[in-house]
């Protein structure tokens, strides 16, 4: 399985996500301190950060915004991936090996999901260690409210990357029912939307279940890929 | 006979619409099968079955004696396939395509691609990213890739697409090549007679969806295609004077009224004189030879005529 997937991030010319993925985490990491240490977001007639009710701490934009850029980025990953394999037709060359096909896909998901799980943890390793360096110097307009040196830190950082890095098997599910790379990503794009956004004080950032049952929908179609015919 | 290939009333529906009934296919082992028909005959979808890409609605497909099912992967190890044109992974290079295959059905062989690349005279291309390729070149490089592992049967669908005459006289070489001395099996479709006719052992023809005749080339060069043509005033008295007086029976009156005699023992000398000798004024006489093509237009266009009537 290893082997596929190392050839599956040889095929898809890995080295260019990596760079991007560098770029994206730059960008963000620039933005969240901006945020935190220039008073970006805050409101120029008090000076208190503009921000709504419950994020008003420093980690919920951290948790915001790492998590909309690389559920995006899984999206589009999976589009290349996998969406565009069917129709450019080079999975019919996939499903001409002796490889079983469940195999094949999951290795291709599995592909994108270690990328973006290792991209994503180490984008918010990145953005939490600058905010924590900056706070020696500086007052950050949010507060502080995490702490690096504990265990449970590091879990919970953990426990919700896989979430949201796992959420983007949803978005291939509607992909490649509608047969369309623009769908997985426009999907991605909406699912942040469901999970992340509030509608006044309703939210479903809480909701595990949510998520979790359509992940579970999106994996069973894998099952089906034996025995369906490659259009 | 052992058959390397062969498939039982191999039926295929997509909704209401059935591309291919009952086609019965039979490849023995080591000889170039043609698989021939016009356009949208159905021979993609007959290939389809084959290599597991789509699955039979009705009927079997047998290979190397064993029935194919959707869990059939070892069989696909002694296949090798181009259906309808050859996919590669653009940004990487010819080399890297052929690597990559090797890599996925777990064939390494020192020099196997080297060997694939100079048989299809792709060497100095070997190092281009494949999106620079020609049509041709591309084709070149999927039959590299469907030899490359050494396949016991070899299925190429139209593998000649956007090749020049020379490019697809080199081919055929190659095919018969791969046939005679490496023993490989080869089901290769085409809807140019011309093309497969000269390296073919049998020839199986489909159209519209049904296989309508499968035959040995050497059953076809011991057909009779020659026959003797003859324009008489009255074709009616001639045809009279054919069966009656000369006990020839295999004759056909044309609509124009010519009539044709296939019967190849009976000279024109004998012919002319009597018919002649029953008053029978011929105005013209000639010796003719039906091509294969116009053999295998007949039989397609015969089909056609048979489902209009239908």
């Amino acid at each position: 399985m290893l082997k596929l997937i190392k050839l599956e991030w040889q095929k898809n010319n890995i080295g260019k996500y990596v760079r991007n993925a560098v770029i994206l985490a730059g960008v963000l990491c620039l933005f969240v301190f901006a945020h935190a240490y220039l008073g970006i977001a805050n409101d120029p007639d008090t000076g208190v950060p503009d921000a709504a009710p419950g994020n008003e701490t420093i980690s919920a934009p951290i948790e915001l915004f790492t998590s909309i850029s690389f559920l995006v980025f899984t999206g589009v990953m999976l589009s290349s991936f996998i969406v565009s394999a069917y129709k450019n037709k080079t999975m019919n060359l996939m499903f001409s090996y002796p490889i079983r096909r469940q195999r094949i896909l999951i290795s291709q998901m599995l592909a994108v999901w270690i990328f973006n799980f290792t991209a994503l943890v180490l984008t918010k390793l990145l953005l939490y260690g600058c905010i924590m360096m900056g706070s020696r110097f500086m007052v950050s307009s949010f507060p502080i409210d995490f702490d690096m040196t504990g265990l449970e830190f590091y879990v919970q950082l953990i426990v919700k990357s896989v979430v949201i890095v796992t959420m983007g098997f949803i978005a291939l599910f509607i992909g490649m029912a509608m047969k369309s790379s623009k769908a997985t990503i426009v999907s991605s794009f909406l699912l942040i939307f469901l999970t992340q956004a509030n509608v006044g004080d309703f939210t479903m950032a809480d909701n595990v279940v949510f998520p979790v049952v359509l992940t579970m929908i999106s994996l069973l179609s894998v099952y089906k890929a034996e025995i369906r015919d490659l259009m | 006979m052992p058959y390397i290939l062969q498939t039982y009333h191999l039926t295929k529906a997509i909704g209401e619409k059935e591309l291919v009934s009952d086609v019965n296919l039979h490849v023995k082992k080591g000889e170039i099968y043609g698989f021939l028909g016009p356009n949208g005959a159905g021979k993609t979808t007959v290939m389809k079955m084959i290599t597991n890409l789509w699955k039979p609605t009705d009927g079997k497909v047998e290979i190397f004696g064993e029935t194919l099912t959707p869990q059939s992967y070892e069989v696909l190890k002694r296949m090798g396939s181009i259906i309808e044109f050859p996919t590669f992974y653009d940004h990487m290079t010819g080399y890297e395509n052929l690597k990559l295959h090797t890599e996925y059905m777990g064939y390494y062989h020192h020099g196997s691609i080297e060997n694939a690349l100079d048989m299809l005279d792709l060497t100095g291309a070997a190092g281009k990213p494949v999106k620079n390729y020609s049509l041709g070149m591309k084709e070149r490089l999927g039959i590299a890739r469907a030899i490359l592992c050494k396949p016991e049967l070899l299925i190429l669908d139209e593998p000649t697409n956007g090749l020049d005459p020379a490019g697809m006289k080199q081919i055929r070489e190659l095919l018969k090549t791969l046939c005679g001395e490496y023993g490989i099996t080869i089901l290769i479709s085409s809807h140019i007679l011309s093309e497969i006719e000269s390296i073919a052992d049998t020839i199986g023809v489909i159209n519209r969806g049904r296989m309508r005749k499968e035959i040995s080339m050497e059953e076809i060069e011991q057909m009779s295609l020659a026959y003797i043509e003859l324009s008489a005033q009255d074709s009616r008295k001639a045809a009279y004077v054919l069966c009656e007086k000369l006990g020839i029976t295999n004759f056909k009156i044309m609509e124009d009224g010519q009539i044709r005699i296939y019967d190849s023992h009976v000279s024109t000398q004998e012919l002319s004189k009597e018919l002649a000798l029953n008053d029978v004024p011929v105005t013209a006489f000639g010796k003719k030879a039906e091509t294969l093509e116009d053999y295998f237009l007949k039989m397609t266009t015969e089909v056609e005529s048979d489902v209009k009537t239908d």
